[in-house]
């Protein structure tokens, strides 16, 4: 480490130290000098006149002379220069790496072949000592070849390969390039990157540090704005005038560049064209449609949204597996005494819902059959105990098959109602009710947002819970699986798991006497959650983006109640890709997730299990991918350089620039003019000082 | 404090706003306004006539030519003046003569040494003088004076003799003066003093700067020659108050000596160092018969003259 100066030149403002020197001498005298008429008079006054013809205040001179040499010093920006630890050497082979984007984007335009050229360039101008690694990457990154100077080898490499459907992740492709070049002994390292340098493809605060001596060259394909139309959402719901067979369908669509009017969309369903439309997208906006009702067989059919082409026609195409919306199947349980209007609040509430939907039936205690269970996925004991009809056993048996038990303990859930046979669908003992009404009511005191039970109101501003007044409630006595708690501490909902399926007891009842919960604006999502959960519910993906991973081994939706609990996991599925590829999933200890790396259908089929249907997953472009929004490669630049060193974009280290970094982050200037000022502000009180003692008369 | 006394013989402005209260109708001219005027003769002839009309009233100014005595004519006498009515009563010719019958020399002797150039609101010192010596001048030549001029510095510089058609010689002289070197009196007064002949009016305008001793040895031989000597010492208000704020080094115009001074330090002691050399000035010079005026040089000039031609008046009565 040395110290250099960006400015030396400022160094001959050293000169101005004699500044002070000649004021005290000579031309301050000369510069203030009033002529008078006579100094007849004032030669006769008896008051000594001050003298410069000496210095007498050494102090105040060297304050002097010190700021000016800060000053001096200041503007010729010092830096202490410190020497790349491995400077890279300028003779011997290179090891270069070159990162290929071929993401979906580098289909726009002619960003592709823009990227092949560059490629071409740097193979072009290979020496016999370099060594080239071509690594394509989109999500992942993988080399093509080993490391060579053989141009023949490394172009027919580059010819075969072409864009992906997938997303774009520099990290993956950087980590390899790193490792690859920390493997290497040839004296100098290079990466260059060839991307369009889009803005999800990087974490800007990942800082992966490349081998010293690595030049870093990015090579920027993005030119001028992106003109892309696309389709990025599809939403199915019912339609209410036909809701068991038909669904309305409705596509968003994003706009990047001018306004585009009469954009004509079409939703097209197992290959023919259902419904038509115009949509109007604004400059840079987005925009929605509905097409009209179609009728959706029971399993499902694919579907797909499509637009005019453009630059970009693969986000142009939307496939979704259009099928109806998945329907939970409820049995309501109302005791025979209760009132017929308290049961009104749980069945509102579960009619309301569309994703999934809830086929109610409401039944009372005494005239339950167990022929009420057909279908019925979960089931919700509104007050009502252990309904005699059912009996204990089968409902235990209902749960352990997959079903569900919302309890809900109000005057008629005592102890007493479940019984010694009913004591397993209850978490532990139930007490008498306790009675806040002379508080104006508890409240919820504890709620466990993680658990998936809960975790609607995970968000902020979801809901708030705590408003509801509880004025009754039945302390549940257990340390398991507890979800909510009273303000006491008093168990408020609990789950306990019997077999495949779930109970959720709730302390108080569903029917807004013993409490104003059902009167909330949280009852609609709290109890619809509770249903989901008990019923064990799980959404189903009508498409996936491309660059995720599906589970095979799941079906999603609705879990059929059955006493048959047999996994398959040794189960291989066989996958056709979008492209024709045949793909082999799953087998013993191998995971069965299908990763998603192409847009269009994928047709999964069981090994083994002949004339079986295939199942259906569509997979399109990740939406991360179609934003085109990109960072300036400076930054990759910077965050990939050595660590201590200033790498260039194209060429060698500028060292003049180099220096101009280390001293741009030194600033030494800044503290020079800092102790400049202190300087200057000893040296104005020291004036003063020495200006009071000499006025004074001899 | 600066005295705030003013040096006798000097009309200060305060009290030349007393004169003007004193005489209606009388209007004092600033010495800003004549400096922006530029023609000398013109100057003159404004100040001396808005002068001499503001005189109207006072019977005792003004040198008139009032009938004296008759004498025998002798052989020689012009006989332009033989009052022949007088030979028509008594057949002898006698002569008439008037008090003011014999012109009288006008002098101005101006210093034009290098501290007259000095002024701090604009006008220098001899800039004031000139107007001074332009409006006597002009005043002496209505009064059929004859009237000349020299111009010193610590010699002789020009020389007009006395006439009565040297009106514009005299104010073409004044006119032209410029501030020159360093300043002495005794040697160009001692050269005028010997090219007199004739007993005249000498009227010295300088800044005094010089010790009172020498001013004396140098006024003596014009006083000895008979000559009536008018000292006005003319001095800017910055000279007299010292009123000067900050530290700096003081050069002398004349000798080019410096000197770092702290003004609010000696300003007192100057102050009274100069009304102390004013005051001997008027003193020592009254004791020599040689009439003193002092001039601040913000004073209205017509209210110089008037203050200083009365008093010259008085003081002839009195004689």
């Amino acid at each position: 480490m040395s110290l250099s100066f960006l400015a030396p030149l400022f160094a001959a403002a050293l000169a101005a130290i004699a500044i002070p020197l000649l004021v005290h001498l000579v031309h301050r005298e000369r510069k203030d000098a009033i002529s008078f008429p006579s100094l007849m008079f004032l030669a006769r006054t008896p008051y000594q006149h001050s003298s410069r013809q000496r210095i007498r205040d050494w102090l105040l001179f060297a304050a002097r002379c010190l700021i000016i040499a800060l000053l001096a010093a200041a503007f010729m920006r010092p830096v202490f220069a410190r020497q790349a630890s491995a400077r890279a050497a300028t003779t011997g082979g290179v090891e270069v790496v070159v990162l290929l984007d071929r993401s979906l984007s580098m289909r726009y335009g002619d960003r592709w072949r823009t990227a092949q050229e560059a490629v071409r360039k740097r193979v072009a101008a290979l020496s016999g000592d370099d060594r080239l690694t071509l690594v394509p990457f989109d999500l992942r990154a993988s080399a093509v070849n080993d490391p060579t100077a053989d141009p023949a080898a490394l172009r027919a490499a580059l010819d075969s390969l072409s864009p992906s459907d997938a997303g774009t992740r520099l990290a993956p492709a950087v980590a390899l390039a790193r490792r690859a070049l920390g493997l290497s002994r040839l004296p100098r390292k290079e990466v260059m990157v060839i991307s369009d340098f889009q803005r999800s493809s990087w974490d800007l605060g990942d800082d992966v540090a490349m081998p010293p001596g690595t030049t870093i060259v990015p090579v920027d394909v993005a030119s001028g704005a992106v003109i892309d139309r696309s389709v990025r959402a599809v939403e199915m719901r019912r339609d209410p005038d036909k809701p068991d067979e038909r669904v309305i369908v409705s596509a968003r669509f994003i706009n990047a560049g001018p306004a585009v009017k009469g954009a004509k969309v079409s939703l097209e369903v197992n290959g023919r064209v259902a419904s038509e439309r115009t949509v109007d997208l604004p400059a840079d906006g987005g925009g929605a449609v509905s097409f009209a009702p179609v009728p959706v067989p029971v399993d499902g059919v694919p579907a797909r949204i499509v637009m005019d082409p453009d630059g970009l026609p693969t986000d142009d195409v939307f496939q979704f597996l259009l099928k109806r919306t998945p329907t939970i199947g409820v049995l309501v349980v109302d005791h025979s005494d209760a009132a017929p209007e308290r049961a009104i609040f749980v069945a509102r509430a579960l009619a309301i819902g569309d994703q999934p939907a809830f086929d109610v039936k409401a039944v009372r205690s005494g005239r339950v059959a167990p022929s009420d269970l057909s279908g019925r996925q979960l089931i919700v004991l509104n007050d009502a105990g252990v309904p005699p009809g059912l009996g204990a056993e089968r409902l235990v048996s209902f749960v352990r098959g997959g079903g569900g038990i919302i309890n809900a303990l109000g005057e008629h859930g005592s102890a007493a109602a479940w019984g010694a046979r009913g004591a397993a669908l209850v978490p532990g003992t139930i007490g008498a009710p306790v009675d806040r009404l002379g508080e104006r009511g508890a409240v919820l005191g504890y709620l466990d947002r993680a658990h998936p039970a809960l975790s609607v109101f995970s968000g902020a501003r979801s809901g708030d819970l705590s408003a509801a007044r509880f004025y009754r409630y039945r302390p549940v006595e257990t340390t398991d699986g507890v979800l909510a708690r009273f303000d006491d501490g008093t168990v408020a909902l609990a789950e306990q798991r019997i077999g495949r399926g779930r109970i959720l007891t709730w302390g108080t009842s569903f029917d807004g006497v013993w409490n104003d919960l059902p009167r909330q604006a949280v009852f609609l999502p709290f109890l619809q959650q509770l249903a989901q959960y008990a019923a064990s519910y799980r959404p189903v993906k009508s498409e996936h983006a491309v660059g995720e991973s599906v589970d095979l081994s799941g079906t999603g939706g609705v879990t059929a109640v059955s006493g048959d609990s047999t996994t398959a996991r040794e189960q291989r599925y066989s996958v056709l890709a979008p492209s024709g590829a045949r793909l082999s999933v799953g087998g013993p200890d191998a995971p069965r997730a299908l990763e998603l790396r192409e847009a269009g259908w994928y047709e999964v089929r069981r090994s083994g299990v002949p004339n079986e249907r295939p199942r259906l997953v569509a997979a399109n472009p990740a939406a991360a991918e179609l934003d085109f929004a990109t960072f300036d490669p400076a930054r990759l630049t910077n965050a990939l350089g050595p660590a201590g060193e200033n790498v260039a974009a194209d060429s060698l280290p500028d060292p003049v620039q180099q220096l101009a970094d280390q001293e741009r982050k030194q600033s030494i200037w800044w503290y020079l003019l800092v102790v400049a000022a202190l300087v200057l502000l000893a040296e104005s009180m020291l004036a003063s000082r020495v200006s009071q003692r000499r006025l004074q008369p001899r | 404090m600066p005295d705030a006394t003013p040096a006798p013989g000097v009309v200060s402005p305060r009290a030349a706003q007393g004169a003007q209260g004193e005489m209606p109708g009388m209007r004092f001219i600033d010495p800003g306004a004549l400096a922006r005027i530029g023609n000398l003769e013109l100057v003159a002839r404004w100040v001396v006539e808005g002068f001499i009309s503001g005189l109207h009233r006072s019977p005792h100014l003004g040198f008139s030519t009032d009938f004296a005595e008759h004498r025998q004519y002798v052989p020689g006498d012009d006989i332009r003046h033989i009052d022949w009515r007088l030979y028509a009563r008594t057949e002898r010719y006698f002569l008439k003569e008037y008090e003011a019958d014999t012109n009288t020399n006008f002098m101005v002797l101006l210093d034009v040494s290098g501290s007259m150039g000095y002024g701090s609101a604009g006008m220098t010192k001899l800039d004031y003088a000139k107007y001074l010596a332009a409006s006597l001048t002009y005043f002496s030549h209505r009064q059929r004076d004859r009237v000349g001029l020299a111009t010193f510095d610590d010699d002789l510089l020009e020389y007009v003799p006395p006439s009565a058609k040297h009106l514009q010689q005299v104010l073409y002289g004044i006119d032209r003066a410029v501030p020159r070197a360093k300043g002495a009196l005794a040697r160009p007064l001692a050269k005028i003093a010997e090219s007199q002949r004739r007993r005249g009016f000498m009227l010295v305008l300088s800044d005094l700067y010089e010790p009172p001793d020498q001013v004396i040895a140098a006024l003596g031989p014009l006083r000895d020659a008979g000559h009536d000597v008018v000292m006005m010492q003319l001095l800017d208000p910055m000279e007299r108050t010292f009123d000067f704020s900050d530290a700096a080094t003081f050069e002398d115009v004349e000798s080019g000596a410096r000197l770092p001074v702290v003004p609010s330090r000696l300003r007192g002691e100057y102050q009274r160092l100069v009304a102390e050399h004013v005051e001997t000035m008027q003193r020592r010079l009254g004791e020599h018969r040689i009439d003193y005026q002092f001039v601040d040089t913000s004073q209205p000039l017509d209210a110089l003259l008037f203050s200083y031609l009365l008093r010259r008046e008085q003081l002839r009565t009195v004689r």
